[in-house]
């Protein structure tokens, strides 16, 4: 049986997602999750429909006469583009010998060959980011277990191949752990490898508080 | 050359706005014909029917992006880069997957994405179209969440449900138990689809406050 994801970001981060107003980064562990996981792709289509009829609803912002014809003309004097609706589809990467499946968004930043960083059980491949904001594959090897650490920010990890456990449960393909800066806990892996996409991000501002960043129920709703 | 051109709004008020003459006499009003619009466009690169479209969405895409960049330049910039997209990306549309305007603001979000990039001078790979997929995922094959879901309802839910009040119980049954669509429910209850989507998510709410309060 394929696992079930359980972990899913909130609403609310799901919402600011859909507006372009997280960090980059963090939008693309948003990204890969929606590609593990339908429930999250209807939500975020409702959203977007949502989105769509409060721009219909705006009061008009107007412009000269001048500007908006100059405009029109522009743009009605352009060719059309050749395009064509693609279809996301997962690749296969080799990481650490072997074939893993993994979610379309990821395929832009995984074109080059991984520099694997290796301490003990656990291997990091960074794929993007700076600053404050670092995006990298996570490898825990079966029967490790993740360090105790903190960090200024969010720390976002995707569940991508196996299972991973801490102190409040067990996450596997599609899910995703948020970790806020004063709440610590020890992942570690059991009787198999486990792959994930880690994004460290700045702290981000929310109305409800950091509790709400994940919602485990949401998937039985949608 | 603009025009003033009195529509009719959903309410039933009357309001002016600006309209290019000419090609302005016919106002559509609601998604099906921005539907017909997108059509014509794709198919035969009618002009009419996009300066149509374009009269209608370019000031609300202005507003929006006045809203999300504060300068003037900025926002129009937003504009005129979403609606050449329109113009030429229009076969892309596909109503079976969402409205138009749906479609349009996925495109303005894109936009003002990219623009924010470019403006960071990030040179990495992380550009809109890859992180707001907007065509169709694959099917899953073989997700079956339903033991989960029993159990979280019957242990879980369930006794929250009931303490909910009538209206959002009235929507959440037919949703969740009945399995309606908004638009069905929205229909039978004679309630706006906004309502439907609010009593949800009012009802979610309690539910989940319900559940993460550790004295229940």
């Amino acid at each position: 049986m394929i696992h079930a994801v359980k972990h899913h970001p909130a609403q609310e981060l799901l919402e600011q997602y859909i507006e372009a107003s997280l960090a980059p980064e963090l939008s693309l562990a948003i990204a890969a999750h929606l590609d593990l996981c339908p429930h999250c792709q209807r939500v975020k289509m409702d959203l977007e429909a949502e989105a769509g009829a409060a721009l219909v609803n705006l009061a008009e912002e107007p412009a000269t006469a001048t500007e908006w014809q100059q405009m029109l003309d522009f743009i009605t004097a352009q060719p059309e583009l050749a395009v064509s609706m693609e279809k996301r589809q997962p690749f296969a990467l080799q990481i650490q010998n072997s074939e893993i499946l993994l979610p379309a968004s990821l395929k832009p930043l995984l074109q080059n060959k991984l520099k694997w960083l290796n301490l003990g059980g656990i291997s990091t491949a960074k794929l993007a980011g700076e600053d404050q904001h670092n995006v990298s594959l996570l490898y825990i090897r079966k029967d490790s277990e993740v360090p105790q650490h903190t960090h200024l920010g969010l720390e976002i990890t995707l569940v991508l191949k196996g299972k991973i456990y801490d102190e409040a449960g067990c996450y596997g393909e599609g899910d995703l752990l948020i970790n806020t800066p004063d709440h610590t806990h020890t992942p570690r892996t059991m009787s198999e490898d486990c792959l994930c996409l880690s994004v460290l991000t700045a702290p981000l501002k929310f109305k409800k508080g950091l509790t709400r960043l994940l919602n485990p129920l949401q998937h039985l709703f949608y | 050359m603009l025009d003033s051109t009195s529509v009719q709004r959903h309410d039933g008020s009357t309001y002016q706005r600006p309209g290019i003459q000419g090609s302005m006499s016919v106002q559509p009003q609601d998604n099906a014909q921005w539907e017909q619009a997108l059509t014509f466009i794709a198919v035969d690169r009618d002009k009419r029917a996009y300066s149509q479209l374009f009269s209608y969405f370019a000031p609300r895409l202005k507003a929006f992006g006045l809203k999300m960049f504060g300068n003037e330049q900025q926002a129009m910039e937003m504009v005129q880069d979403t609606m050449l997209n329109v113009w030429q990306k229009a076969r892309l549309f596909d109503a079976s997957r969402g409205c138009a305007s749906t479609w349009i603001f996925t495109i303005a979000r894109n936009v003002r994405f990219d623009m924010l990039r470019k403006k960071q001078s990030r040179k990495d790979e992380l550009s809109a179209d890859d992180l707001f997929f907007d065509g169709d995922y694959p099917e899953q094959e073989g997700v079956d969440s339903n033991e989960w879901d029993l159990w979280l309802l019957a242990e879980k839910v369930a006794p929250h449900f009931a303490k909910l009040p009538p209206a959002q119980r009235d929507v959440m049954e037919k949703v969740y138990l009945e399995e309606k669509s908004h638009q069905e429910v929205s229909e039978e209850l004679a309630i706006p689809l906004g309502t439907v989507k609010s009593r949800i998510r009012l009802a979610l709410d309690r539910l989940r406050e319900a559940i993460d309060d550790p004295r229940s």
